[in-house]
Protein backbone atom coordinates (compact mmCIF):
# COMPACT_ATOMS: atom_id res chain seq x y z
CA UNK A 1 0.00 0.00 0.00
CA UNK A 2 2.82 2.35 1.00
CA UNK A 3 4.60 1.72 -2.27
CA UNK A 4 1.50 2.56 -4.22
CA UNK A 5 1.09 5.81 -2.31
CA UNK A 6 4.68 6.79 -2.95
CA UNK A 7 4.32 5.99 -6.58
CA UNK A 8 1.20 8.04 -6.73
CA UNK A 9 2.82 11.03 -5.08
CA UNK A 10 5.91 10.74 -7.22
CA UNK A 11 3.70 10.54 -10.29
CA UNK A 12 2.32 13.91 -9.37
CA UNK A 13 5.73 15.43 -8.69
CA UNK A 14 7.11 14.26 -11.98
CA UNK A 15 4.18 15.89 -13.67
CA UNK A 16 4.59 19.09 -11.73
CA UNK A 17 8.31 19.66 -12.22
CA UNK A 18 8.28 20.40 -15.94
CA UNK A 19 5.26 22.56 -15.33
CA UNK A 20 7.07 24.52 -12.63
CA UNK A 21 10.20 24.90 -14.74
CA UNK A 22 8.06 26.04 -17.56
CA UNK A 23 6.38 28.56 -15.26
CA UNK A 24 9.52 30.03 -13.81
CA UNK A 25 11.59 30.12 -16.97
CA UNK A 26 9.34 32.41 -18.89
CA UNK A 27 6.38 33.14 -16.67
CA UNK A 28 5.83 36.65 -17.95
CA UNK A 29 4.41 35.65 -21.26
CA UNK A 30 3.58 31.97 -20.93
CA UNK A 31 1.11 32.47 -18.10
CA UNK A 32 -1.55 33.56 -20.49
CA UNK A 33 -1.19 30.28 -22.42
CA UNK A 34 -1.49 28.01 -19.40
CA UNK A 35 -4.54 25.81 -19.61
CA UNK A 36 -6.07 26.69 -16.26
CA UNK A 37 -8.41 23.74 -16.38
CA UNK A 38 -5.63 21.16 -16.50
CA UNK A 39 -3.71 23.30 -14.02
CA UNK A 40 -6.67 22.88 -11.66
CA UNK A 41 -6.58 19.10 -12.11
CA UNK A 42 -2.83 19.03 -11.38
CA UNK A 43 -3.49 20.96 -8.18
CA UNK A 44 -6.22 18.54 -7.13
CA UNK A 45 -3.76 15.67 -7.59
CA UNK A 46 -1.28 17.43 -5.32
CA UNK A 47 -3.76 18.51 -2.66
CA UNK A 48 -4.22 15.15 -0.97
CA UNK A 49 -1.78 12.54 0.35
CA UNK A 50 -4.16 9.78 1.40
CA UNK A 51 -4.33 6.26 -0.04
CA UNK A 52 -5.01 6.00 -3.78
CA UNK A 53 -8.47 4.73 -2.91
CA UNK A 54 -9.31 7.83 -0.87
CA UNK A 55 -7.58 10.18 -3.28
CA UNK A 56 -9.85 8.76 -5.95
CA UNK A 57 -12.73 10.64 -4.32
CA UNK A 58 -11.37 13.90 -5.70
CA UNK A 59 -11.39 12.56 -9.27
CA UNK A 60 -14.51 13.56 -11.16
CA UNK A 61 -16.86 11.18 -12.94
CA UNK A 62 -18.21 12.36 -16.32
CA UNK A 63 -21.42 13.74 -14.81
CA UNK A 64 -19.59 15.68 -12.10
CA UNK A 65 -17.39 17.15 -14.80
CA UNK A 66 -20.41 18.32 -16.76
CA UNK A 67 -22.10 19.63 -13.61
CA UNK A 68 -19.17 21.87 -12.63
CA UNK A 69 -20.64 24.80 -14.51
CA UNK A 70 -18.97 28.18 -14.30
CA UNK A 71 -21.19 31.22 -13.70
CA UNK A 72 -21.39 32.16 -17.36
CA UNK A 73 -22.18 28.61 -18.52
CA UNK A 74 -25.39 26.65 -18.78
CA UNK A 75 -26.10 23.01 -19.66
CA UNK A 76 -26.46 22.16 -23.33
CA UNK A 77 -29.27 19.84 -24.38
CA UNK A 78 -26.74 17.03 -24.97
CA UNK A 79 -25.20 17.44 -21.56
CA UNK A 80 -28.59 17.43 -19.92
CA UNK A 81 -29.50 14.23 -21.71
CA UNK A 82 -26.18 12.61 -20.82
CA UNK A 83 -26.45 13.37 -17.10
CA UNK A 84 -30.13 12.40 -16.88
CA UNK A 85 -29.64 9.13 -18.78
CA UNK A 86 -26.58 8.16 -16.72
CA UNK A 87 -28.59 8.88 -13.57
CA UNK A 88 -31.61 6.85 -14.72
CA UNK A 89 -29.38 3.89 -15.58
CA UNK A 90 -27.62 4.04 -12.22
CA UNK A 91 -30.70 3.25 -10.15
CA UNK A 92 -30.90 -0.20 -8.57
CA UNK A 93 -33.56 -1.51 -6.22
CA UNK A 94 -33.67 -3.54 -2.99
CA UNK A 95 -33.50 -7.33 -3.46
CA UNK A 96 -36.84 -7.63 -1.68
CA UNK A 97 -38.45 -5.60 -4.45
CA UNK A 98 -40.07 -3.34 -1.83
CA UNK A 99 -39.37 0.35 -2.25
CA UNK A 100 -40.59 1.18 1.25
CA UNK A 101 -39.01 -0.20 4.41
CA UNK A 102 -39.11 0.68 8.11
CA UNK A 103 -40.01 4.32 8.69
CA UNK A 104 -38.50 4.30 12.20
CA UNK A 105 -35.11 3.28 10.84
CA UNK A 106 -35.66 5.93 8.20
CA UNK A 107 -36.24 8.55 10.90
CA UNK A 108 -32.85 7.80 12.44
CA UNK A 109 -31.10 7.95 9.09
CA UNK A 110 -32.72 11.25 8.09
CA UNK A 111 -31.59 13.00 11.28
CA UNK A 112 -28.05 11.65 11.07
CA UNK A 113 -25.68 14.07 9.32
CA UNK A 114 -22.48 12.07 9.65
CA UNK A 115 -20.60 9.45 7.69
CA UNK A 116 -17.66 9.18 5.28
CA UNK A 117 -15.77 12.22 6.55
CA UNK A 118 -12.03 11.70 6.71
CA UNK A 119 -9.67 12.70 9.51
CA UNK A 120 -5.99 11.74 9.36
CA UNK A 121 -6.72 9.31 6.58
CA UNK A 122 -9.37 7.49 8.61
CA UNK A 123 -12.99 7.33 7.46
CA UNK A 124 -15.56 7.98 10.17
CA UNK A 125 -18.31 5.36 10.56
CA UNK A 126 -17.71 2.48 8.20
CA UNK A 127 -20.72 0.49 9.36
CA UNK A 128 -23.48 2.87 8.37
CA UNK A 129 -23.68 6.42 7.07
CA UNK A 130 -26.32 8.89 8.07
CA UNK A 131 -28.64 9.93 5.23
CA UNK A 132 -27.86 13.66 5.77
CA UNK A 133 -31.39 14.74 4.76
CA UNK A 134 -31.82 17.15 7.70
CA UNK A 135 -28.61 18.92 6.76
CA UNK A 136 -30.54 20.35 3.84
CA UNK A 137 -34.28 19.68 4.35
CA UNK A 138 -36.92 20.42 6.95
CA UNK A 139 -38.83 17.11 7.08
CA UNK A 140 -40.29 16.52 10.55
CA UNK A 141 -42.15 19.77 11.34
CA UNK A 142 -40.83 19.55 14.92
CA UNK A 143 -37.15 19.20 13.98
CA UNK A 144 -35.36 22.43 14.96
CA UNK A 145 -31.95 21.48 13.61
CA UNK A 146 -32.75 21.37 9.90
CA UNK A 147 -31.09 23.18 7.00
CA UNK A 148 -32.69 24.85 3.98
CA UNK A 149 -30.41 24.05 1.05
CA UNK A 150 -33.24 21.91 -0.26
CA UNK A 151 -37.02 22.52 -0.16
CA UNK A 152 -39.14 21.64 2.89
CA UNK A 153 -40.54 18.11 2.76
CA UNK A 154 -42.97 18.59 5.66
CA UNK A 155 -46.26 16.79 5.00
CA UNK A 156 -44.65 14.94 2.08
CA UNK A 157 -47.31 12.28 1.53
CA UNK A 158 -50.17 14.45 2.70
CA UNK A 159 -49.43 16.70 -0.25
CA UNK A 160 -48.58 14.06 -2.85
CA UNK A 161 -50.37 10.92 -1.69
CA UNK A 162 -48.58 7.60 -1.58
CA UNK A 163 -49.40 6.04 -4.93
CA UNK A 164 -47.04 3.60 -6.64
CA UNK A 165 -45.84 6.50 -8.81
CA UNK A 166 -45.05 8.75 -5.85
CA UNK A 167 -43.18 5.95 -4.03
CA UNK A 168 -41.14 5.09 -7.12
CA UNK A 169 -40.34 8.74 -7.80
CA UNK A 170 -39.27 9.28 -4.18
CA UNK A 171 -37.06 6.20 -4.20
CA UNK A 172 -35.40 7.10 -7.48
CA UNK A 173 -35.05 10.77 -6.53
CA UNK A 174 -33.09 9.83 -3.41
CA UNK A 175 -31.12 7.16 -5.26
CA UNK A 176 -30.08 9.61 -7.93
CA UNK A 177 -31.45 13.14 -7.75
CA UNK A 178 -29.97 13.99 -11.15
CA UNK A 179 -32.36 11.58 -12.90
CA UNK A 180 -35.00 14.28 -12.51
CA UNK A 181 -32.99 17.48 -12.29
CA UNK A 182 -29.53 17.15 -13.86
CA UNK A 183 -26.73 18.75 -11.81
CA UNK A 184 -28.97 19.79 -8.92
CA UNK A 185 -27.35 20.50 -5.56
CA UNK A 186 -28.76 17.30 -4.09
CA UNK A 187 -26.13 14.52 -3.88
CA UNK A 188 -26.68 11.23 -5.75
CA UNK A 189 -26.86 9.31 -2.51
CA UNK A 190 -27.59 5.82 -3.87
CA UNK A 191 -25.53 6.00 -7.04
CA UNK A 192 -22.51 7.22 -5.06
CA UNK A 193 -22.91 4.27 -2.64
CA UNK A 194 -23.47 6.62 0.25
CA UNK A 195 -26.73 4.80 1.08
CA UNK A 196 -27.79 1.22 0.33
CA UNK A 197 -31.06 0.47 -1.51
CA UNK A 198 -32.49 -0.86 1.77
CA UNK A 199 -31.62 2.36 3.62
CA UNK A 200 -33.24 4.41 0.87
CA UNK A 201 -36.38 2.28 1.19
CA UNK A 202 -36.41 3.07 4.94
CA UNK A 203 -36.17 6.79 4.17
CA UNK A 204 -38.96 6.49 1.58
CA UNK A 205 -41.12 4.88 4.27
CA UNK A 206 -40.31 7.75 6.62
CA UNK A 207 -41.45 10.28 3.99
CA UNK A 208 -44.60 8.44 2.97
CA UNK A 209 -45.90 6.38 5.91
CA UNK A 210 -49.10 7.82 7.44
CA UNK A 211 -47.70 6.99 10.92
CA UNK A 212 -44.53 9.02 10.33
CA UNK A 213 -44.31 12.43 12.05
CA UNK A 214 -43.64 13.89 8.59
CA UNK A 215 -47.30 13.33 7.76
CA UNK A 216 -48.73 14.15 11.19
CA UNK A 217 -52.13 15.80 10.89
CA UNK B 1 -21.28 19.97 33.44
CA UNK B 2 -20.71 23.60 34.35
CA UNK B 3 -18.59 22.53 37.30
CA UNK B 4 -16.38 20.39 35.14
CA UNK B 5 -16.06 23.24 32.67
CA UNK B 6 -15.03 25.53 35.49
CA UNK B 7 -12.56 22.98 36.74
CA UNK B 8 -10.99 22.70 33.30
CA UNK B 9 -10.80 26.49 33.19
CA UNK B 10 -8.71 26.55 36.32
CA UNK B 11 -6.20 24.23 34.78
CA UNK B 12 -5.66 26.42 31.77
CA UNK B 13 -3.42 29.41 31.43
CA UNK B 14 -4.82 32.89 31.19
CA UNK B 15 -5.10 33.04 27.45
CA UNK B 16 -6.95 29.75 27.28
CA UNK B 17 -9.15 30.78 30.16
CA UNK B 18 -10.45 33.76 28.26
CA UNK B 19 -10.92 31.48 25.31
CA UNK B 20 -12.79 28.98 27.37
CA UNK B 21 -15.15 31.53 28.82
CA UNK B 22 -15.77 32.79 25.34
CA UNK B 23 -16.51 29.25 24.23
CA UNK B 24 -19.12 28.89 26.95
CA UNK B 25 -20.58 32.22 25.88
CA UNK B 26 -20.60 31.11 22.25
CA UNK B 27 -22.25 27.81 23.13
CA UNK B 28 -24.89 29.72 25.00
CA UNK B 29 -25.33 32.12 22.13
CA UNK B 30 -25.55 29.39 19.54
CA UNK B 31 -28.31 27.80 21.62
CA UNK B 32 -29.98 31.18 21.74
CA UNK B 33 -29.55 31.51 18.01
CA UNK B 34 -31.08 28.06 17.54
CA UNK B 35 -34.11 29.24 19.48
CA UNK B 36 -34.22 32.46 17.57
CA UNK B 37 -34.12 30.53 14.32
CA UNK B 38 -36.93 28.25 15.36
CA UNK B 39 -38.93 31.44 15.78
CA UNK B 40 -38.23 32.29 12.14
CA UNK B 41 -35.69 35.02 12.75
CA UNK B 42 -32.53 33.42 11.43
CA UNK B 43 -29.17 35.07 12.06
CA UNK B 44 -30.32 37.37 14.85
CA UNK B 45 -28.91 35.28 17.69
CA UNK B 46 -25.63 34.84 15.89
CA UNK B 47 -25.38 38.53 15.00
CA UNK B 48 -25.84 39.51 18.64
CA UNK B 49 -23.25 36.95 19.66
CA UNK B 50 -20.75 38.25 17.16
CA UNK B 51 -21.28 41.81 18.28
CA UNK B 52 -20.87 40.97 21.95
CA UNK B 53 -17.65 39.13 21.26
CA UNK B 54 -16.34 41.72 18.83
CA UNK B 55 -16.36 44.24 21.66
CA UNK B 56 -14.04 42.02 23.66
CA UNK B 57 -12.41 39.80 21.08
CA UNK B 58 -10.47 36.92 22.67
CA UNK B 59 -8.51 36.73 19.40
CA UNK B 60 -6.62 39.86 20.54
CA UNK B 61 -4.65 37.63 22.90
CA UNK B 62 -3.41 35.65 19.91
CA UNK B 63 -2.55 38.89 18.13
CA UNK B 64 -0.40 39.95 21.08
CA UNK B 65 1.36 36.62 21.25
CA UNK B 66 1.89 36.62 17.49
CA UNK B 67 3.51 40.04 17.67
CA UNK B 68 5.93 38.82 20.35
CA UNK B 69 6.69 35.69 18.35
CA UNK B 70 7.35 37.70 15.21
CA UNK B 71 9.92 39.93 16.89
CA UNK B 72 11.73 37.41 19.11
CA UNK B 73 14.73 35.33 18.18
CA UNK B 74 13.56 31.76 17.80
CA UNK B 75 14.26 28.44 16.13
CA UNK B 76 17.54 26.56 15.55
CA UNK B 77 19.03 29.68 13.96
CA UNK B 78 17.81 31.92 16.79
CA UNK B 79 16.51 34.62 14.44
CA UNK B 80 13.42 36.76 14.52
CA UNK B 81 11.09 37.13 11.53
CA UNK B 82 12.17 40.76 11.08
CA UNK B 83 13.84 39.85 7.80
CA UNK B 84 10.82 37.93 6.56
CA UNK B 85 9.47 39.51 3.37
CA UNK B 86 5.69 39.21 3.28
CA UNK B 87 5.55 41.11 0.02
CA UNK B 88 6.19 44.69 1.09
CA UNK B 89 9.82 44.29 2.13
CA UNK B 90 11.72 42.63 4.99
CA UNK B 91 9.87 42.73 8.31
CA UNK B 92 6.99 44.88 7.04
CA UNK B 93 3.75 43.51 8.41
CA UNK B 94 1.57 46.59 8.08
CA UNK B 95 -0.63 46.17 5.03
CA UNK B 96 0.95 42.86 4.04
CA UNK B 97 -2.17 40.78 4.53
CA UNK B 98 -4.21 43.11 2.30
CA UNK B 99 -2.11 42.04 -0.69
CA UNK B 100 -1.82 38.32 -0.08
CA UNK B 101 -1.68 35.86 -1.80
CA UNK B 102 0.96 37.28 -4.14
CA UNK B 103 3.90 36.18 -6.26
CA UNK B 104 7.31 35.89 -4.57
CA UNK B 105 10.45 36.00 -6.61
CA UNK B 106 12.58 33.90 -4.26
CA UNK B 107 10.22 30.92 -4.27
CA UNK B 108 8.99 31.58 -7.81
CA UNK B 109 5.46 30.92 -6.66
CA UNK B 110 2.27 32.54 -5.49
CA UNK B 111 1.95 32.20 -1.71
CA UNK B 112 -0.73 32.95 0.82
CA UNK B 113 0.14 34.23 4.28
CA UNK B 114 0.50 30.76 5.71
CA UNK B 115 2.66 29.22 3.00
CA UNK B 116 4.83 32.35 3.12
CA UNK B 117 5.22 32.05 6.89
CA UNK B 118 6.33 28.45 6.41
CA UNK B 119 8.98 29.64 3.97
CA UNK B 120 10.25 32.30 6.39
CA UNK B 121 10.23 30.07 9.45
CA UNK B 122 12.14 27.36 7.58
CA UNK B 123 14.61 29.59 5.70
CA UNK B 124 15.23 32.26 8.33
CA UNK B 125 14.65 30.52 11.64
CA UNK B 126 15.67 27.01 10.62
CA UNK B 127 12.53 25.25 11.79
CA UNK B 128 11.75 21.91 10.14
CA UNK B 129 8.86 22.24 7.74
CA UNK B 130 7.25 18.96 8.76
CA UNK B 131 7.42 19.98 12.42
CA UNK B 132 5.74 23.32 11.69
CA UNK B 133 3.06 21.58 9.68
CA UNK B 134 2.38 19.05 12.41
CA UNK B 135 1.71 21.96 14.79
CA UNK B 136 -0.17 24.15 12.31
CA UNK B 137 -3.51 23.88 14.14
CA UNK B 138 -3.47 24.40 17.90
CA UNK B 139 -5.08 21.95 20.31
CA UNK B 140 -6.10 22.41 23.93
CA UNK B 141 -2.74 20.93 24.91
CA UNK B 142 -0.52 22.68 22.42
CA UNK B 143 -0.68 26.21 21.00
CA UNK B 144 0.08 26.85 17.36
CA UNK B 145 2.63 29.57 16.68
CA UNK B 146 1.29 29.91 13.15
CA UNK B 147 -2.22 30.70 14.39
CA UNK B 148 -0.82 33.49 16.58
CA UNK B 149 1.44 34.86 13.82
CA UNK B 150 -1.45 34.87 11.35
CA UNK B 151 -3.66 36.70 13.87
CA UNK B 152 -0.95 39.35 14.31
CA UNK B 153 -0.14 39.80 10.64
CA UNK B 154 -3.80 39.76 9.63
CA UNK B 155 -4.69 42.41 12.20
CA UNK B 156 -1.80 44.59 11.07
CA UNK B 157 -3.85 45.35 7.96
CA UNK B 158 -6.86 46.47 9.96
CA UNK B 159 -8.85 49.34 8.46
CA UNK B 160 -7.15 48.89 5.09
CA UNK B 161 -9.13 47.63 2.10
CA UNK B 162 -8.33 44.20 0.67
CA UNK B 163 -6.28 44.99 -2.39
CA UNK B 164 -5.08 42.04 -4.45
CA UNK B 165 -3.54 43.29 -7.66
CA UNK B 166 -3.09 40.16 -9.79
CA UNK B 167 -0.36 42.15 -11.51
CA UNK B 168 1.93 39.15 -11.96
CA UNK B 169 0.74 36.69 -14.63
CA UNK B 170 1.06 33.76 -12.22
CA UNK B 171 -1.21 35.55 -9.76
CA UNK B 172 -3.82 35.71 -12.46
CA UNK B 173 -3.31 32.02 -13.22
CA UNK B 174 -3.83 31.25 -9.52
CA UNK B 175 -7.00 33.34 -9.49
CA UNK B 176 -8.42 31.70 -12.62
CA UNK B 177 -7.52 28.23 -11.33
CA UNK B 178 -9.05 28.99 -7.94
CA UNK B 179 -12.22 30.07 -9.64
CA UNK B 180 -12.46 26.79 -11.53
CA UNK B 181 -11.84 24.89 -8.30
CA UNK B 182 -14.62 26.81 -6.58
CA UNK B 183 -17.11 25.40 -9.08
CA UNK B 184 -15.56 21.94 -9.36
CA UNK B 185 -17.77 19.13 -8.10
CA UNK B 186 -16.34 15.86 -6.81
CA UNK B 187 -16.48 13.36 -3.99
CA UNK B 188 -19.18 11.01 -2.72
CA UNK B 189 -21.57 13.93 -2.17
CA UNK B 190 -20.98 15.72 -5.49
CA UNK B 191 -20.12 18.93 -3.65
CA UNK B 192 -18.36 22.02 -4.95
CA UNK B 193 -17.77 25.13 -2.83
CA UNK B 194 -20.56 26.54 -4.96
CA UNK B 195 -23.05 23.97 -3.65
CA UNK B 196 -23.02 25.54 -0.20
CA UNK B 197 -21.83 29.06 -0.97
CA UNK B 198 -23.75 29.96 -4.12
CA UNK B 199 -27.04 31.32 -2.81
CA UNK B 200 -28.00 33.87 -0.17
CA UNK B 201 -29.98 32.83 2.91
CA UNK B 202 -29.05 29.15 2.84
CA UNK B 203 -28.13 27.03 5.84
CA UNK B 204 -26.62 23.63 6.49
CA UNK B 205 -28.52 22.67 9.65
CA UNK B 206 -28.43 25.98 11.57
CA UNK B 207 -25.19 27.27 10.12
CA UNK B 208 -25.55 30.26 7.86
CA UNK B 209 -23.71 29.88 4.58
CA UNK B 210 -22.25 33.04 3.10
CA UNK B 211 -22.97 33.43 -0.61
CA UNK B 212 -19.49 33.89 -2.00
CA UNK B 213 -20.72 34.93 -5.41
CA UNK B 214 -21.97 38.17 -3.83
CA UNK B 215 -19.48 40.93 -3.14
CA UNK B 216 -20.72 42.03 0.30
CA UNK B 217 -21.00 38.50 1.60
CA UNK B 218 -17.59 37.36 0.44
CA UNK B 219 -16.07 40.56 1.83
CA UNK B 220 -17.58 39.72 5.21
CA UNK B 221 -16.28 36.16 5.00
CA UNK B 222 -12.75 37.17 4.03
CA UNK B 223 -11.94 40.62 5.37
CA UNK B 224 -13.77 40.31 8.70
CA UNK B 225 -13.41 36.55 8.81
CA UNK B 226 -10.21 34.59 8.81
CA UNK B 227 -8.02 34.46 10.93
CA UNK B 228 -10.97 34.17 13.32
CA UNK B 229 -11.35 33.36 16.96
CA UNK B 230 -13.53 30.23 16.83
CA UNK B 231 -15.64 29.89 19.97
CA UNK B 232 -16.26 26.19 19.49
CA UNK B 233 -12.50 25.57 19.12
CA UNK B 234 -11.32 28.05 21.81
CA UNK B 235 -8.56 29.24 19.53
CA UNK B 236 -7.82 31.38 16.52
CA UNK B 237 -8.22 29.47 13.27
CA UNK B 238 -6.78 30.47 9.91
CA UNK B 239 -8.12 30.42 6.35
CA UNK B 240 -6.19 27.20 5.69
CA UNK B 241 -8.06 25.68 8.61
CA UNK B 242 -11.41 26.97 7.35
CA UNK B 243 -10.73 25.42 3.94
CA UNK B 244 -9.73 22.11 5.55
CA UNK B 245 -12.96 22.18 7.50
CA UNK B 246 -15.11 22.71 4.40
CA UNK B 247 -13.05 20.11 2.54
CA UNK B 248 -13.81 17.67 5.38
CA UNK B 249 -17.52 18.37 5.06
CA UNK B 250 -17.15 17.62 1.35
CA UNK B 251 -15.87 14.14 2.32
CA UNK B 252 -12.55 14.67 0.56
CA UNK B 253 -9.28 13.36 2.05
CA UNK B 254 -7.34 15.60 4.46
CA UNK B 255 -6.32 18.73 2.56
CA UNK B 256 -2.53 19.18 2.48
CA UNK B 257 -1.54 22.29 4.42
CA UNK B 258 -0.50 25.16 2.15
CA UNK B 259 -1.19 23.07 -0.96
CA UNK B 260 -1.33 24.88 -4.30
CA UNK B 261 -5.04 24.14 -4.40
CA UNK B 262 -5.65 25.95 -1.11
CA UNK B 263 -3.56 28.92 -2.24
CA UNK B 264 -5.43 29.08 -5.55
CA UNK B 265 -8.81 29.09 -3.82
CA UNK B 266 -7.59 31.71 -1.35
CA UNK B 267 -6.41 33.87 -4.24
CA UNK B 268 -9.85 33.60 -5.79
CA UNK B 269 -11.64 34.39 -2.51
CA UNK B 270 -9.38 37.28 -1.48
CA UNK B 271 -9.41 38.92 -4.90
CA UNK B 272 -13.20 38.63 -4.97
CA UNK B 273 -13.26 40.41 -1.59
CA UNK B 274 -11.20 43.36 -2.86
CA UNK B 275 -12.31 46.66 -1.40
CA UNK B 276 -13.63 45.12 1.81
CA UNK B 277 -12.24 46.78 4.94
CA UNK B 278 -10.07 44.41 6.94
CA UNK B 279 -11.06 43.83 10.59
CA UNK B 280 -9.18 40.87 11.99
CA UNK B 281 -9.12 38.53 13.74
CA UNK B 282 -12.79 37.75 13.11
CA UNK B 283 -15.03 36.01 15.60
CA UNK B 284 -16.84 32.90 14.56
CA UNK B 285 -18.90 30.08 15.92
C1 LIG C 1 -26.69 18.75 0.16
C2 LIG C 1 -28.08 19.01 0.17
C3 LIG C 1 -29.11 17.90 0.15
C4 LIG C 1 -29.14 16.71 0.82
C5 LIG C 1 -28.09 16.13 1.78
C6 LIG C 1 -30.39 16.09 0.48
N1 LIG C 1 -31.08 16.88 -0.40
FE1 LIG C 1 -32.92 16.51 -1.18
N2 LIG C 1 -32.80 18.20 -2.31
C7 LIG C 1 -31.78 19.11 -2.25
C8 LIG C 1 -32.03 20.16 -3.20
C9 LIG C 1 -31.13 21.37 -3.45
C10 LIG C 1 -33.25 19.84 -3.85
C11 LIG C 1 -33.95 20.63 -4.96
C12 LIG C 1 -33.32 20.29 -6.29
C13 LIG C 1 -33.68 18.92 -6.75
O1 LIG C 1 -34.87 18.61 -6.88
O2 LIG C 1 -32.76 18.12 -6.96
C14 LIG C 1 -33.69 18.59 -3.26
C15 LIG C 1 -34.86 17.93 -3.63
C16 LIG C 1 -35.37 16.82 -2.97
C17 LIG C 1 -36.62 16.16 -3.28
C18 LIG C 1 -37.57 16.57 -4.38
C19 LIG C 1 -38.66 17.41 -3.80
C20 LIG C 1 -39.86 17.50 -4.73
O3 LIG C 1 -40.63 18.43 -4.54
O4 LIG C 1 -40.02 16.65 -5.58
C21 LIG C 1 -36.76 15.13 -2.42
C22 LIG C 1 -37.94 14.15 -2.33
C23 LIG C 1 -35.60 15.12 -1.57
N3 LIG C 1 -34.77 16.16 -1.94
C24 LIG C 1 -35.39 14.23 -0.55
C25 LIG C 1 -34.19 14.09 0.13
C26 LIG C 1 -33.92 13.07 1.12
C27 LIG C 1 -34.94 12.05 1.59
C28 LIG C 1 -32.63 13.21 1.50
C29 LIG C 1 -31.80 12.33 2.41
C30 LIG C 1 -31.81 10.94 2.13
C31 LIG C 1 -32.10 14.38 0.80
N4 LIG C 1 -33.08 14.88 -0.01
C32 LIG C 1 -30.81 14.87 0.98
C33 LIG C 1 -30.68 19.07 -1.43
C34 LIG C 1 -30.33 18.00 -0.62
C1 LIG D 1 -21.33 21.01 2.68
C2 LIG D 1 -21.32 22.42 2.75
C3 LIG D 1 -20.08 23.21 2.43
C4 LIG D 1 -19.25 23.13 1.35
C5 LIG D 1 -19.36 22.18 0.17
C6 LIG D 1 -18.26 24.16 1.52
N1 LIG D 1 -18.49 24.85 2.66
FE1 LIG D 1 -17.54 26.54 3.29
N2 LIG D 1 -18.71 26.62 4.93
C7 LIG D 1 -19.67 25.68 5.26
C8 LIG D 1 -20.15 25.94 6.60
C9 LIG D 1 -21.21 25.15 7.33
C10 LIG D 1 -19.45 27.08 7.05
C11 LIG D 1 -19.55 27.75 8.42
C12 LIG D 1 -20.66 28.72 8.49
C13 LIG D 1 -20.88 29.16 9.93
O1 LIG D 1 -20.10 28.81 10.79
O2 LIG D 1 -21.85 29.86 10.15
C14 LIG D 1 -18.56 27.48 5.97
C15 LIG D 1 -17.72 28.59 6.03
C16 LIG D 1 -16.85 28.95 5.03
C17 LIG D 1 -16.01 30.13 5.05
C18 LIG D 1 -15.98 31.18 6.15
C19 LIG D 1 -17.12 32.12 6.04
C20 LIG D 1 -17.21 33.07 7.21
O3 LIG D 1 -17.78 34.17 7.05
O4 LIG D 1 -16.73 32.75 8.27
C21 LIG D 1 -15.28 30.12 3.90
C22 LIG D 1 -14.26 31.17 3.48
C23 LIG D 1 -15.67 28.94 3.16
N3 LIG D 1 -16.63 28.26 3.86
C24 LIG D 1 -15.14 28.59 1.94
C25 LIG D 1 -15.45 27.40 1.28
C26 LIG D 1 -14.76 26.94 0.09
C27 LIG D 1 -13.68 27.69 -0.61
C28 LIG D 1 -15.30 25.73 -0.24
C29 LIG D 1 -14.87 24.76 -1.28
C30 LIG D 1 -13.53 24.34 -1.30
C31 LIG D 1 -16.37 25.47 0.71
N4 LIG D 1 -16.41 26.49 1.62
C32 LIG D 1 -17.22 24.38 0.64
C33 LIG D 1 -20.15 24.68 4.46
C34 LIG D 1 -19.58 24.29 3.26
Amino acid sequence: MKAITDQWVRGYRLGAIPLLLFFSACSQWTASFIDVRSNAETMVMGAYSATPELNQRAVQDPSQKICSLMPDESLTQDQMTFVTDAAKHSVSYPNSGHLTGDWKKGAELVADGTGQRIVNGQIEKLARNGALCNNCHQIDPKEVNAGNLGPSLVGYAKLRGRSETVIRYTYEKIYNAWAFLPCSNMPRLGANHFLTPEQIADVVAYLTDPQSPVNAP
Amino acid sequence: MLISLFFRCRLLNKQKQAGFLAMVLMLFLSLASGLAQSLETPQDGLAIGRQLLAEDNPGDLWTERGKRLFHSNRGPKNKSLETCDLGLGPGITKGAFAQLPRYFNDTKSVQDLESRLLTCMVEIQGFARAELISRRFGTLDQDSDIEALVAFIGSDSNNLPMNIGLSHPLERVMYETGKILFYRRSGPLDFACMTCHGETGKRVRLQDLPNMTKKEEIQQAVTTGWPAYRGTHSTVRTMQHRLSDCNWQMRLPDLNYASDLSVAITTFLNYSANGGLIKLPGVRR
